[in-house]
């Protein structure tokens, strides 16, 4: 590998990450914001660890219904690969495995396949997870570990078409091109059921939001697997295997595992059977006001955003006196599977003084967020109320 | 520095972790953990720094509140995974890491970057000169580099996330070398907890040969 383009994607990623990222109580984080706030926009981030850079995104840039790319959260195990390896000219996606014919595809020839467009949330799985009590070990996500996108590119199923599965093919392994620091630590590899890879929703997406997919989302070819946390959503996809079973080691067996049944929290590792975690949970976020906003008395507009995975969002309650009343929020334009939903609620603030903020989400189904989650030993799937502090001034 | 402070509240809290693997506690080892020297927090935060950071950076570790039994499977995960620490510098940093970041640790802690800007340096820290001329053993030094800095600079020292040391003019300046090595520069951790005064000087005898 040359050692002038390695050096040369480190100095790019660097400069990425910089600009505008706010938050950050490590000094180097600090430094490296400064150092960089010269380079390319990107941000502002809040930087929750700086290589590899997993950051998310401030809850006041959910007041827009798509998150711009350069705004949206960033999560990976071993941070982009190098550039040149992602390149047109250099990649390559090979499906093999329990396949009738192999493939080996350049991103023209992928792109030859039917294109589709959708808006769908992308959430990390740990999302909320600094909200469990106990704490639970892993990165220290709070709420912005999500955002809403366009993704353009085509479908998984037209790909495994092309290939042929097996009959014996029940699973469908996703490898990238991003590699560990050291050898010993284990792939970032994972795999779906067949049946959700064979969705007519599930993507291999080259677009995010109308423009190539960039490095730090997984250029240039991610999964999207609309509905489903974003473990499953590979990065940097260079390889997609048919299996029999699903994908040994860790990152399928181990992590990203809930226990099936509720267990006591705190307790260790649970003997419960552990299932990989799929789908979302119906969830919603304030956007504004902000966590500790002064507001005048009068009327102050509530906004929001709401999801509910593979359900859609049938409505929002806002509490303006920390939990004792709720009212309905009113929800603005079209149900589109998939995407959030923004939400507005109108409030006439009269009693002034500190007050507690809350929302919550119903699904079609009638599944309601709960005030906290259940506690899980990897803290995922947080989606409890949402909740802020705001005082009302005289 | 108020860790013996601080550990009292967590002792009561702490559960007894009857540990496998690589971490094995012994019921001395588990008194000991009331406290650590100034010492040995520094040399714990410095093998983190030289260990743990080369996959991570340690505001991943700073921002964990953790009981010590998650603390001890993480911690044994790591070591599995490849971090190159001893088993008494697993068990040190362990330590370090149940007293410093349990459950009930402030939110505001100081970035292990800070605690060890802020604690003594060891007074063996100071740059080679002082232990008098050392021969580099090309050899050797090409093992230490292979577990210590090919992480970061790349198999040859072909370069990596960090910069390519073959025929880099840093070995040239040796003082540079020493100093860098030693106490660390921008990104690059402080070494002087984890390599010996003779394991730099091999090192730098095979850099030498690239």
């Amino acid at each position: 590998m040359a050692n002038v383009s390695r050096r040369a994607w480190f100095t790019t990623l660097v400069k990425g990450i910089g600009a505008g990222i706010i938050v950050g109580r490590g000094g180097a984080t600090r430094e490296v914001a400064q150092q960089a706030e010269a380079a390319e926009a990107i941000g502002p981030l809040t930087v929750r660890v700086t290589r590899p850079f997993d950051a998310e995104t401030p809850v006041r840039e959910f007041t827009s219904r798509l998150t711009p790319n350069e705004r949206f959260f960033v999560r990976s195990h071993f941070g982009p690969p190098p550039a040149e390896t992602v390149q047109p000219d250099a990649w390559r996606l090979t499906v093999k495995g329990l396949v009738k014919e192999g493939l080996s595809l350049t991103l023209k020839e992928l792109q030859q396949f039917e294109p589709v467009s959708l808006t769908a949330v992308l959430q990390c799985s740990g999302n909320g997870r600094a909200h469990h009590r106990p704490k639970v070990p892993g990165v220290q996500w709070e709420r912005g570990a999500v955002g809403n996108a366009q993704w353009t590119g085509v479908r998984l199923r037209d790909v495994l078409a092309r290939a042929g599965i097996k009959p014996q093919g029940l699973h469908v392994q996703f490898q990238g091109a991003d590699r560990p620091a050291l050898p010993t630590v284990p792939l970032f590899t994972r795999s779906i059921p067949v049946a959700k890879a064979l969705h007519p929703d599930t993507l291999l997406a080259y677009e995010m939001n109308g423009r190539p997919l960039p490095l730090l989302h997984g250029a240039p070819l991610r999964v999207i697997t609309p509905g489903w946390m974003a473990e499953s959503c590979m990065k940097w996809l260079t390889e997609i295997m048919v299996r029999a079973d699903e994908t040994p080691g860790y990152y399928m067996q181990q992590a990203y595992r809930m226990p099936e049944t509720s267990i006591q929290p705190g307790s260790g590792l649970p003997g419960s059977v552990m299932v990989p975690v799929e789908e979302m949970a119906v969830k919603s976020l304030i956007a504004s006001p902000g966590e500790g906003d002064t507001l005048q008395t009068g009327p102050v507009t509530i906004r929001g955003v709401a999801w509910g995975g593979e359900s859609s969002v049938a409505k929002v309650d806002v509490s303006c006196d920390d939990g004792k009343t709720w009212e309905q929020a009113r929800l603005l334009g079209e149900e589109q599977p998939y995407a959030w939903r923004q939400w507005q609620y109108l409030w006439n603030s009269r009693r002034v003084g500190p007050t507690a903020i809350l929302c919550r989400a119903t699904d079609t189904r009638g599944d309601q967020q709960p005030p906290t989650s259940p506690w899980n030993p990897g803290g995922f799937l947080w989606s409890g109320w949402d909740r802020l502090t705001v005082t009302v001034a005289a | 520095m108020s860790m013996p402070q601080r550990v009292s509240s967590l002792i009561l809290a702490t559960v007894l972790c009857t540990t496998v693997g690589l971490v094995v506690i012994t019921a001395a080892q588990e008194e000991d953990r009331a406290s650590l020297s100034p010492a040995q927090a520094r040399r714990a935060a410095t093998l983190i720094m030289a260990r743990c950071a080369v996959c991570h950076t340690t505001d991943l570790i700073s921002q964990q509140r953790l009981p010590a039994d998650r603390w001890t499977v993480t911690v044994e995960k790591m070591v599995h995974w490849g971090a190159e620490l001893s088993k008494d510098d697993t068990a040190l940093v362990l330590r370090y890491l149940i007293i410093r970041n349990h459950p009930g640790a402030p939110d505001d802690l100081p970035t292990i970057e800070q605690e060890l800007a802020m604690s003594e340096p060891t007074p063996n820290q100071s740059v080679a000169a002082s232990d008098g001329p050392l021969t580099g053993l090309p050899a050797r030094g090409a093992g230490l580099y292979a577990h210590n800095c090919q992480a970061c600079h790349g198999e040859g020292a072909a370069g990596g996330v960090g910069p390519t040391l073959a025929r880099n003019l840093i070995l040239k300046n040796e003082g540079a070398f020493w100093e860098t090595v030693l106490h660390g520069r921008g990104p690059m951790p402080a070494w002087g907890a984890v390599l010996s005064h003779q394991d730099i000087a091999d090192i730098h005898a095979w850099l030498a040969t690239r």
